[in-house]
C-alpha cells in the first residue's frame, strides 16, 4: 500500500491547557446543571381574567389541585405531573407586560391537552356546568377529542385514547 | 452507564485533551472555547438522559468532533451567500509532491469551503475511515469519496497558491 502524501496532515491530539478562567467557569457550569429533563415538571402558563373562577374550573371540573395562591393574580395548580400556572395579566408588578406596553390576553388556539378516562361522561359533566364547547366530541387520529374553554376563553382539549394511540413508552 | 458526577471527576484530565483537539483544528481560541464548552455541556446532558456510554476522553473527543463539524456546517451556511470562485467541476487529481510542508498544508486547508475542510480534517487530520467521515457528514460513502476527491483538488490548488508565493 502506498503512503498518501496527505498523511502529512495527521495531527495527534496533544493536550493544551485552556485559560484558567475559562476552565473554572466551565466547571461551574457543568456542576450546576439542573436535574435530568425527565425529572423536571412540565409547566404551562395560562393567562386568565378571573383567578377565582379559573381555579374553580380547573380544580372542580378537571381534577387539578391547588398548590399555591399567594396573590390575587397568581395560582399554581397540579394535575399529576403537570403544573399549571394561572396569571392575571396587567396585575401588580405586571411582569408579563411587554416593554411596549402590550398586555397578554387569554384565548387563542394553542391549548393544553388533558387525557381523561371517559370522554363522554366528562363532556356531560362539563355541559351540566355550562362550560363553553368549541367543538363536541370528534374522532381524531389515535384519539377522541373535545375542545372546551375555561372561564376566560382559553382552549382546553380533552382526549381519550383510541385505536392507534401513541405515547412514548417509559424508558 | 456514567453518572454526571463522573464527568466532573474526569474534568481536569479531559479538558486539556478536548481543548487540545479543538484548538489546532479550528485555529481560534474563541471558537475552541465555545466548542469545548458545548462538548462538556452536551456530555452532561447525554449522561443525564442515560444516552452516554462509560465516559472517557476518547468518547469526549468524539463529541467534540461532532461539535466541530456542526460549527463548520453553520459557517458553511454563511459561506454559501458568497460566491465561491474557481471551484473545479471535476475531480481531476494531479500528483502531489512527495513531501509536503505541513504548516502550509494546514494553512491551505483553512481556505477550503466547510464541507471540503471537514472531510479532509476528519479523513487525514483525524485519520478516520471514509465510512466514519461519511457518518459525521451525514452523506453516503460514495458521496463522501467524491467530496474527498474534490476537496483534495481544491486543497492542492490552495496549497500551490500559498506555497508558490
Amino acid at each position: 500500500m502506498t503512503t498518501d502524501p496527505l498523511d502529512a496532515l495527521r495531527l495527534p491530539v496533544l493536550p493544551i491547557e485552556p485559560r484558567p478562567e475559562f476552565a473554572d467557569a466551565l466547571l461551574r457550569r457543568i456542576e450546576a446543571r439542573p436535574g435530568p429533563l425527565d425529572r423536571q415538571t412540565a409547566t404551562i402558563r395560562y393567562f386568565v381574567a378571573d383567578l377565582e373562577a379559573s381555579v374553580d374550573f380547573y380544580c372542580r371540573l378537571l381534577d387539578f389541585e391547588e398548590e399555591l395562591r399567594p396573590s390575587p393574580v397568581f395560582a399554581m395548580l397540579y394535575r399529576g405531573d403537570l403544573r399549571l400556572l394561572l396569571s392575571v395579566p396587567g396585575g401588580a408588578g405586571a411582569v408579563h407586560t411587554l416593554p411596549d406596553g402590550t398586555v397578554p390576553e387569554p384565548g387563542g388556539w394553542n391549548r393544553m391537552t388533558l387525557q381523561v378516562a371517559d370522554l363522554a361522561s366528562t363532556a356531560d359533566s362539563l355541559r351540566r356546568h355550562r362550560v363553553v364547547f368549541r367543538h363536541d366530541i370528534q374522532a381524531g387520529i389515535g384519539v377522541r377529542t373535545l375542545l372546551v374553554e375555561d372561564p376566560s376563553g382559553n382552549p382546553v382539549e380533552l382526549i381519550e385514547p383510541a385505536e392507534g394511540y401513541h405515547e412514548r413508552s417509559n424508558r | 452507564m456514567s453518572e454526571p458526577g463522573a464527568l466532573v471527576a474526569l474534568y481536569r484530565e479531559a479538558l486539556p485533551q478536548v481543548y487540545g483537539y479543538l484548538l489546532p483544528r479550528c485555529g481560534s481560541v474563541v471558537i475552541a472555547e465555545d466548542l469545548t464548552a458545548e462538548t462538556f455541556v452536551a456530555a452532561v446532558a447525554a449522561m443525564q438522559q442515560g444516552a452516554a456510554p462509560d465516559v472517557n476522553v476518547a468518547w469526549l473527543i468524539g463529541v467534540a468532533r461532532h461539535k466541530l463539524v456542526d460549527h463548520w456546517r453553520r459557517q458553511g451556511r454563511d459561506e454559501r451567500s458568497r460566491a465561491i470562485v474557481g471551484q473545479p467541476d471535476q475531480a481531476v487529481e494531479d500528483p502531489w509532491d512527495a513531501t509536503l510542508d505541513r504548516a502550509a498544508l494546514h494553512a491551505a486547508l483553512a481556505e477550503l469551503n466547510w464541507s471540503q475542510r471537514a472531510a479532509i480534517t476528519l479523513r487525514y487530520v483525524d485519520g478516520l475511515r471514509v465510512a466514519e467521515v461519511a457518518e459525521h457528514l451525514g452523506r453516503s460513502v460514495h458521496a463522501t469519496e467524491t467530496l474527498l476527491a474534490r476537496a483534495k483538488v481544491a486543497l492542492r490548488r490552495s496549497y500551490r497558491r500559498s506555497h508558490d508565493d
